[in-house]
């Protein structure tokens, strides 16, 4: 592809981008976190996580205003008081889903941008997400996988993005999970693996000094488990569901009983419903004290 | 001379009284003349009855004949009003009274035989009511309308065999009442949840349904067993009581669906309609006067709708007034009817389109904007009513090779005759029948169990809806376990029979 190049090596495309809102966003490293439009809520947890974290760093978060991952990138973005783009498939003004255009408003309102290469109007089409990927690898300075089945978009990104030779990254999730297959095939491959904020701070070249202020806490992984005692909690997984049955098989329980303690769970906010079963919830680190 | 017997007709399930005069003229010309609003049906019946006369050996008048049907503003059809104009012709003929407080009811074939009539239980219990003692039937029919009490039952074999009774030559001998037979023994049923593996949640979710009375819907992928657990709940049901099973005779009855030599059935119905069903089929419907539809065959048993989202929604839609009130009422040229339809709906339906979402093996190929809209589908006034959400997932195999070692259906069925029962004591209906005013009388929560339903409620913006639902279950939940109170834990299992993270 061919194109201009700025200091900061990232490519800006050929067609002029459309943008709404502040565009192009304060200088600073910009990293793209993409993943499934269904993760797990494990998936969920980590893009929030590190968009949040990133976002602390100084870093400007790109994603695709999809359902899934790249909702999860923005908010963790915006939680953290930071600016985030949406490259966006469509038109700038047309927000698809529309589920999310309090999203897209929001990420206006904190002095990002909803960017497009396609002109005012243009609705969803299949073919015009691969190449809205391939802009976003443009212009990022590294690519985030966080959680893609086989033949996920977001693995065209990450291809985009060693076209281009920028750095991809991709978060490990579990071996039991078909959305693990197209992150682990691209650590495989030699993408940096994640295991928090600062493995992507290290891969901007970021400054210890940077890195050291906003990010005291993550000695560990950045994640806490839930504290509550039950001990149903430690045959849930973060990644899987299970059901209430399975649980009540494993533990030889009533269902009764493992209905009541699940939910009691729930209501705490330790576990979450998922895909018909339970998973563990995951909750930030810096919410432990 | 004037001869004139009473007869009936059915409007759904209402029996209304018809009486049959027949004049024989002394001269003008040979000619049947029937008036008194009938359908064609019954215009049929000239041909049948002249015939039947004829070939009984009975003389067939040779001058001018009128039959009226009265009242004249009652539309008349079907051919049971056959066997009560031959009757009342015969009559004329002798010039004979009909004897006091009796009924005729019966189709005639040309040679004199008296046939089936559909139907023939809710007349002869309608006639019962309308102060009649005596119902001459086709012999056919006579055990199901021995089923009534309080009425005698003559089967008739054919036309000269009654007149021959009526002139008191060859009285016939009342037909004895048909004895309900015993119960059904347990274990009887085609479907037992011994032998359905795992799915504890599912058959939990039945026990609990069938307990209080409560609409349930399964959500998994395709073969997971949704199909297999709805055919269980009759089996964990008690089986009918009497009346109930009158109740589900008379529609049978009504559709001359009722098995001849077992007219009372007292297992619970189970319907399982195809999801293209129509309107008709499955509410009620045809022309003239509507038939029953699934909903009413399924009164006071189980009606299940596989493949919830591929109904056509006016279909589902209609579901509504009958999940409320227990009965159809169905309007059509001939005028309006009303059956019963109090069943418990189980629903399954897949996940997403594809059906795979949420499963471990297979992924799911659905776009989230295509597993929206499907189930955007689902939600609204139909899914209000359901109280009961579950989740049902997919075996791994290992567990579908080894004997399953569920509890059987029979030891299920006791706890949920003895939860009934504590309803019925308590406040003589089931849980999922109670409205708010009555939940808040009956169904008190004790303040540890009220502060989990409003900490509940608080955090997930239930409505009130959603917020009396989880009240009822928990009563039946509390009912299961023989308890008072609502107890803590029965609120919190009841918050458990939903689908997603949702209020529900």
């Amino acid at each position: 592809m061919a194109g201009t190049t700025n200091g900061g090596g990232v490519t800006e495309p050929d067609p002029p981008l459309r943008s709404r809102g502040r565009w192009p966003p304060p200088g600073g490293p910009r990293v793209a976190i993409v993943g499934s439009r269904r993760p797990s809520p494990y998936g969920e947890a980590v893009a929030e996580q590190l968009a949040m974290e990133l976002a602390l760093a100084g870093v400007v978060v790109f994603s695709g205003l999809a359902l899934g991952i790249d909702s999860a990138a923005h908010r963790g973005a915006l939680n953290a008081g930071g600016v985030t783009v949406a490259v966006m498939g469509t038109g700038v003004d047309i927000v698809y889903p529309a589920a999310n255009s309090r999203l897209a408003d929001d990420i206006i309102a904190a002095g990002g941008a909803l960017i497009s290469q396609f002109p005012d109007g243009t609705m969803p089409r299949r073919h015009h997400f691969p190449a809205r990927n391939y802009t976003m690898a443009a212009l990022s300075d590294v690519v985030v996988v966080v959680e893609a089945s086989e033949g996920s978009g977001a693995l065209i990104t990450a291809e985009a993005a060693l076209d281009l030779h920028k750095e991809v990254m991709a978060v490990p999730g579990s071996i039991f999970s078909p959305l693990s297959v197209g992150t682990h095939a691209l650590i495989r491959d030699g993408a940096g693996l994640i295991q928090n904020a600062r493995d992507v701070l290290a891969a901007l070249d970021i400054t210890r000094e940077v890195l050291d202020d906003p990010l005291r806490a993550p000695d560990g992984l950045g994640f806490a488990l839930p504290r509550e005692r039950d001990g149903i909690l430690s045959h849930l997984s973060d990644v899987l569901a299970l059901s209430a049955a399975e649980v009540a098989r494993k533990l030889q329980l009533p269902i009764p009983e493992v209905l009541s303690r699940l939910t009691a769970l729930e209501l705490n906010g330790a576990v979450r419903r998922h895909e018909g079963g339970y998973v563990r919830a995951l909750r930030r680190g810096k919410q432990r004290a | 001379m004037l001869g004139s017997v009473d007869s009936c007709l059915l409007v759904g399930l209402e029996t209304r009284r018809v009486e049959v005069q027949a004049h024989i003229g002394r001269g003008g010309d040979a000619g049947f003349f029937l008036v008194g609003l009938a359908a064609t049906s019954v215009k049929e019946a000239r041909e049948r009855v002249r015939s039947a006369i004829k070939n009984s050996g009975l003389e067939y008048p040779r001058t001018r004949l009128a039959v009226n049907l009265a009242p004249a503003e009652l539309r008349k059809e079907g051919s049971g009003l056959d066997l009560p104009i031959a009757v009342a012709i015969a009559l004329a003929r002798y010039g004979k009274l009909p004897p006091a407080r009796s009924a005729f009811i019966g189709e005639l074939s040309l040679d004199g035989g008296v046939r089936h009539v559909d139907g023939v239980l809710v007349a002869v219990r309608g006639l019962r009511d309308l102060g009649y003692e005596r119902v001459f039937v086709p012999a056919e029919d006579a055990a199901e309308a021995a089923l009534v009490d309080g009425v005698e039952v003559i089967p008739c074999i054919s036309l000269i065999r009654v007149v021959a009774h009526l002139i008191g030559e060859v009285p016939i001998a009342a037909a004895s009442p048909t004895r309900p037979q015993t119960l059904l023994e347990p274990g009887s049923f085609e479907h037992d949840l011994a032998e359905v593996h795992g799915q504890e949640e599912g058959k939990r979710a039945l026990e609990v349904a069938a307990a209080g009375g409560h609409h349930l819907l399964f959500s998994g992928p395709p073969g997971s067993g949704k199909t297999m657990l709805a055919r269980c709940l009759p089996g964990i049901l008690p089986p009918l009581e009497l009346d109930e099973a009158l109740e589900v005779a008379q529609v049978r009855s009504v559709l001359g669906e009722l098995e001849r030599e077992r007219p009372l059935d007292w297992t619970r119905p189970f319907r399982a309609p195809h999801h293209g069903v129509s309107m008709a089929g499955l509410i009620g419907g045809g022309s003239g006067l509507a038939q029953p539809g699934e909903i009413s065959r399924a009164h006071h048993g189980v009606l299940f709708l596989d493949e919830l989202a591929e109904f056509q929604t006016p279909v589902l839609q209609a579901l509504r007034q009958p999940l409320e009130t227990g009965r159809v009422r169905i309007t059509r040229s001939a005028g309006s009817v009303v059956y019963p339809a109090r069943f418990t709906l189980v629903a399954a339906t897949n996940p997403c389109p594809c059906g795979w979402a949420g499963d471990g093996v297979r992924t799911c190929r659905c776009t989230p904007a295509a597993v929206n809209t499907y189930q955007r589908r689902l939600s609204g006034p139909l899914l209000d009513r359901i109280d009961l959400q579950v989740a049902v997932r997919r075996l791994k195999l290992e567990t579908l090779a080894g004997e399953p070692h569920g509890e059987a259906s029979a030891s299920v069925r006791e706890r949920v005759v003895a939860a009934r029962g504590r309803q019925m004591d308590r406040q003589g209906g089931l849980n999922a029948q109670l409205r708010p005013a009555r939940l808040r009388q009956v169904a008190g929560l004790a303040p540890a169990s009220r502060h989990t339903l409003e900490r509940w409620a608080e955090q997930r913006g239930l409505t009130a809806r959603g917020f009396h639902r989880a009240w009822r279950v928990a009563r039946t939940v509390a009912d299961l376990e023989g308890s008072d109170q609502i107890q803590d834990h029965h609120v919190l299992e009841a918050l458990g029979f939903r689908l997603s993270e949702a209020a529900a």
